[in-house]
């Protein structure tokens, strides 16, 4: 298995949506240091999607996203699934690939949610071995991805945080810590999200996400389809803190604007952190 | 059967059939009881689907209007929930659902809207062509090989058979031009789909190059196709017809290459 001696720091990148296609081809912006791929979306055999994509990494770093890996889920794992992801690995040459701590559906259905998984040692044992069997069918380590919650279950048996650290290490994984994700669970869930990132090793934690999310008054519910808020941006400055050099991009997903705009957040996100990668 | 299982089997349930068990699993708090926090998931399932086939089937949206459509793609969540990991492919079969299950009205111009729809996606997103024939290429055959010549076709094409004029109703509604009358054909019109470069492309086919092209992408050579034409074109023209129509499939960037028996 493939084991970088160090933490590897690509900057700062965007998710690569179809509606900024054009305009990274043409422009070629030179402030967006690499690109996350969804990797669902080029798990198809031809046309416009992979013609983008093969064009735009001759020119931009990448790594790879998914949400349909279903870690958590009691089903067997799915190597069908897993043979697509490793052919379109061997396509794109990612620095790496990463999917969330979650499950998407049992009994062969698909939720096509990110579903959350109780906090108990039946869980971490469960998700650790299927992570470590992924790893092995796929020939590395990956980053698994908390995620945004609205609810927790009764016989959950420690902190978000603790449960994360634990499959981590279980496991031999990587970490993607999703700031947005983390601020909308301590909303929803009444935490201190500073203690959360307190209680995650920082050796493991080899990307952020940073998103905006939508309050419907009770909850917090993660959309990415809003600029990212000020205090998302200040716990990002935690982040950057206690985890230092940290490749970070912007997910945008709904309501998308031209690129520019979300360029002006990347540039923030360099703003915040970089002072802290000095020091 | 596991714990972990059991309750993933609940938590679905209740995204699926509304079953309440799962309450009793989630913790309450004073801003959000269990249900309302439940009720996000519930709600983020049938949205997030919902908007799912709007994006595939944009016509169908436009056609029956939001109010109708979320009605019709409501029941068919329920009778065909996702199965496959990636979600282009839920609205897979809706056809088939409007087919056999749908019981408003229009069921069967619906079921063929659906269906061209679906082609249209198929047609997007299958497989590249590296090289194609050039009709230099076909220059260069000599006309003594003609007979034995056989075709191979990009996957990048399809055709469907359609009783109602429903390209032309959905190219209307995806340009928010004029819809036409809704009209019905007696027998049902070839209708080919393919994409050149990253562009879909279609037209309908007369019968006769209907059949051709069918046989001519099941294997058949040359001189079969023109044999068969023989039912619709005469002795004297039946070549010219058919390298014809081998020269439009050319230039349309329709074959990959020729293979001669």
């Amino acid at each position: 298995m493939t084991q970088p001696s160090e933490k590897p720091f690509l900057g700062f990148g965007l998710g690569l949506r179809a509606e900024h296609y054009q305009d990274i081809l043409e422009r070629r912006p030179k402030n967006i240091d690499w690109l996350e791929v969804l990797s669902e979306n080029y798990m198809i055999d031809g046309g416009k999607p992979l013609y983008f994509l093969d064009a735009i990494r001759q020119d931009y770093p990448m790594v790879m996203h998914g949400v349909s890996m279903s870690l958590g889920t009691t089903d067997e794992i799915d190597y069908e699934y897993l043979k697509q992801l490793k052919a379109l690995i061997e396509r794109i040459e990612p620095r790496w690939f990463s999917d969330h701590l979650c499950w998407t559906g049992v009994d062969h259905k698909n939720m096509h949610d990110l579903l959350p998984l109780p906090y108990t040692e039946e869980a971490i044992n469960h998700v650790a071995e299927r992570i470590s069997r992924v790893q092995d069918f796929l020939g590395q380590q990956m980053l698994i991805e908390n995620l945004s919650s609205y609810i927790t279950y009764c016989e959950d048996a420690m902190p978000e945080w603790e449960f994360l650290a634990a499959i981590a290490d279980k496991a031999d994984c990587y970490l993607l810590l999703d700031v947005n994700n983390i601020y909308v669970s301590s909303y929803n869930h009444h935490y201190d999200p500073v203690e959360y990132l307190a209680g995650v090793p920082v050796d493991r934690v080899w990307q952020h996400h940073l998103a905006g999310h939508t309050n419907d008054g009770n909850l917090i519910i993660d959309t990415h389809d809003q600029d990212i808020i000020d205090p998302v941006w200040a716990l990002y400055e935690e982040t950057a803190k206690r985890f230092g050099p940290v490749s970070t991009m912007i997910e945008r997903d709904g309501n998308i604007p031209g690129l520019d705009q979300v360029l002006a957040e990347l540039d923030q996100a360099r703003r915040i952190a970089e002072p802290y990668y000095q020091a | 059967m596991s714990h972990l299982r059991d309750l993933q089997l609940r938590f679905q349930d209740y995204l699926i059939e509304g079953t309440e068990d799962i309450e009793q699993d989630i913790i309450s708090t004073e801003n959000a009881i269990a249900e309302h926090r439940l009720g996000t998931y519930y709600n983020a399932y049938r949205i997030r689907l919902i908007d799912c086939l709007a994006v595939d089937y944009s016509a169908l949206e436009k056609y029956l209007q939001r109010e109708a459509f979320e009605n019709m793609a409501l029941d068919y969540l329920k009778h065909f929930p996702s199965s496959h990991p990636s979600v282009r492919w839920f609205g897979e079969n809706l056809p088939t659902y409007l087919r056999d299950i749908y019981r408003g009205k229009e069921a069967e111009f619906l079921e063929e809207l659906a269906r061209y729809e679906w082609a249209q996606t198929t047609v997007f997103d299958a497989a590249d062509s590296a090289q194609l024939l050039q009709l230099e290429d076909m220059a260069a055959v000599p006309a003594d090989a003609w007979p034995g010549l056989s075709f191979k076709f990009k996957p990048a094409l399809l055709w469907l058979d359609l009783f109602w004029n429903v390209p032309l109703i959905e190219d209307a509604l995806d340009s928010g031009s004029g819809v036409p009358q809704k009209q019905r054909d007696d027998f049902p019109r070839r209708w080919m789909l393919w994409r050149r470069e990253l562009k879909i492309q279609w037209r309908s086919l007369e019968v006769h190059e209907a059949w051709a092209i069918e046989q001519a992408a099941s294997g058949a050579n040359f001189a079969t196709i023109c044999e068969g034409l023989l039912e619709w074109i005469d002795e004297q023209q039946v070549a010219m017809v058919a390298a014809g129509f081998v020269k439009q499939w050319v230039t349309d960037q329709l074959v990959l290459n020729l293979d001669n028996d």
